[in-house]
């Protein structure tokens, strides 16, 4: 057989492919040089990071700036020391608070969610409107009378008085993605098991939570992320290392005239790790929730 | 039968409202209150360091506002930064949700690139662009040095304007990937007949935006606009980490004014007020917004 060569009548240029890898390119580029930046900064010597013309590839890589967190250098203790001794603290905090919103959402949210997947019932429009409104109300509007709250019941500086606050605020996110994916949940999986006399708690617990456990999943770290990520009622809310999330303790750095620069870039690499391993870990569930929900706020 | 079907509405009923109990007592007691309390704290004159003077006072502090320069001066801000944030997403989502509607190689990794800065914390945000926007190490005046395109380094936060813009174009950075969502979303529903159909017609790259594309993505673009328009307008971690309001209130937006005056002055009476005008622009918008997805029938229970 002879070899076919396609020859083209008259070669185009493939403007189309062209422009597209361009934009492929620029985007890229664009979403990614910024976070490049302040993680080489965290591989720095503070020497290097502020040099001019910069350093674009850490020349003498280094985790002093990590280590720091755990025992800070003289350098570093005079410069921002307060807050680089809150930090690993800080991310304690967070980890603690972030789980338990996640977690008691979800366990609010399910009930709720169930009912608007599988009952038809009188106000169910009004409710689910009621929880977008809510999620609508900004922040700033509520954290006077929270904060008054919080001081009443002596819950200021508390992991409480910001699972509650963030609770609030994931919620009828929590409840709009978990009804979407209630709904996929096949109803013949309850009926076969109320058939076989299971109770309804027993057929949720058993039947129906494992089959939609994709979708609370990707709800729980929604909410994980909602709460890892607030600032500014933490910033009300807490004052000392044993409450304060790590989004206080990286604003501090910011605000603190003579931080070190590669100091502050590794507490922001430290507080973006956790989030962004989950959104990468999930993204195909958290782009559907997203779209599905549009309810992002 | 006909006993058992008469029934079941019924018990869906209460087990529904049984079921959403929980949810709604919480949202009862931290929303619902605190909200109706805000705003009895706005009628007031309440600031925390001065307990005893506290008093009663009707709308005076509303009546403030419209003489009150720091608050129309942020209101001012707000506005504009709405306008100019929301214009860059709206452009930047577009081309980008159209260039991952195609197929090439790379697009997953791009895909997940855009998810990057939608998991960076607001604060995180506000504190890598000021290590890139900084006047004396900045990776901006680096990288434009380099280039050639600047001669020296710039001060790119000091002037009203710079500052502005580029707080504008921090928090873009950010909110950018969610609308990118929305909008990949809505162009993943529009029909490839569609596009074909038009080809056959031989209409050009930008008719086939114009007549295909653009009519269907009317509902997702809206919901970019409301959604990205309620945060724009309340941004607050990005700004108070990048330039804390400053220089001067050139980047002091409502939200900041609000929480300078409740955390810095303690002035309780009139942050509340200013909060509940950020609330009454916020639920206009929001009542369009829910609208919207009402007529769209996305609303469906």
């Amino acid at each position: 057989m002879s070899t076919l060569v396609k020859v083209p009548l008259r070669y185009r240029i493939p403007w189309k492919k062209i422009v597209l890898y361009v934009l492929a390119v620029a985007f890229a580029l664009y979403l990614v040089l910024p976070f490049y930046w302040i993680v080489a900064m965290s591989f720095m010597h503070e020497v290097d990071a502020i040099s001019v013309p910069p350093h674009w590839i850490p020349v003498h890589p280094t985790l002093e700036n990590y280590l720091g967190f755990l025992h800070p250098n003289e350098a570093q203790q005079l410069v921002g020391g307060r807050a680089i001794d809150e930090t690993p603290y800080s991310l304690r905090n967070s980890l603690i608070v972030a789980t338990s919103t996640a977690i008691l959402n979800l366990v609010l949210a399910t009930f709720a969610a169930y009912s608007f997947s599988r009952l038809k019932f009188r106000g169910s429009q009004v409710l689910l409107m009621l929880y977008l409104l809510t999620r609508m109300v900004p922040g700033i509007a509520i954290i006077i009378p929270f904060y008054l709250l919080m001081r009443t019941f002596g819950l200021l500086d508390t992991y409480l008085a910001l699972i509650l606050s963030y609770t609030t605020f994931a919620l009828p996110i929590t409840i709009w993605i978990l009804k979407d994916f209630f709904r996929s949940v096949p109803r013949e999986l309850e009926e076969a098991a109320r058939v076989d006399r299971c109770g309804w708690f027993r057929t949720m617990w058993s039947v129906f939570l494992p089959v939609a456990a994709p979708g609370l999943v990707a709800a729980a770290v929604f909410a994980f992320m909602t709460a890892w990520n607030e600032f500014m009622f933490a910033l009300f809310l807490t004052s000392t290392k044993a409450a304060k999330t790590i989004p206080v303790v990286a604003a501090n750095f910011a605000t603190d005239f003579n931080t070190q620069f590669t100091v502050m870039a590794s507490a922001g690499v430290l507080a973006v790790v956790p989030p962004l391993v989950l959104a990468l870990l999930f993204q195909r569930k958290l782009v559907q929730g997203m779209a599905a929900g549009s309810v992002k706020g | 039968m006909a006993v058992l079907a008469e029934r079941r509405p019924l018990g869906d009923n209460a087990k529904a409202w049984a079921l959403n109990a929980p949810a709604m007592i919480v949202i009862a007691l931290l929303v619902a209150y605190p909200i109706a309390y805000s705003f009895w704290v706005s009628l007031q004159k309440n600031n925390l360091k001065r307990p005893r003077a506290k008093e009663f006072i009707g709308f005076a502090n509303y009546q403030a506002l419209l003489s009150d320069h720091a608050f129309l001066s942020a209101l001012k801000v707000s506005a504009l930064f709405v306008v100019v944030v929301l214009g860059l997403t709206v452009v930047l989502a577009l081309i980008l949700a159209l260039v991952l509607n195609e197929q090439f190689r790379g697009r997953g990794l791009l895909l997940s690139l855009a998810l990057l800065p939608w998991a960076m914390p607001g604060v995180v945000n506000g504190l890598m662009w000021r290590t890139i926007f900084d006047a004396k190490t900045g990776a901006l005046n680096g990288l434009l040095t380099q280039l050639g395109l600047i001669d020296e380094y710039h001060a790119w936060l000091t002037s009203g304007t710079g500052a502005f813009l580029f707080t504008a174009l921090a928090q873009v950075w950010n909110t950018l990937p969610f609308s990118v969502i929305i909008l990949l979303a809505g162009l993943s529903t529009i029909p490839s007949e569609l596009y074909d159909a038009a080809t056959v017609d031989r209409a050009g790259a930008v008719q086939r935006f114009v007549q295909v594309t653009l009519p269907w993505l009317l509902h997702p673009l809206l919901i970019v606009l409301i959604l990205e328009t309620m945060n724009a307008f309340r941004a607050f971690d990005t700004i108070y980490v990048l330039t804390g309001g400053g220089p001067g209130d050139a980047t002091t937006t409502i939200a900041l004014l609000d929480v300078q005056t409740v955390l810095t002055f303690t002035d309780f009476g009139l942050g509340s007020a200013y909060a509940w005008v950020i609330t009454a622009i916020t639920l206009l918008i929001s009542v369009g917004y829910i609208g919207l997805l009402y007529r769209k029938g996305n609303f469906e229970v």
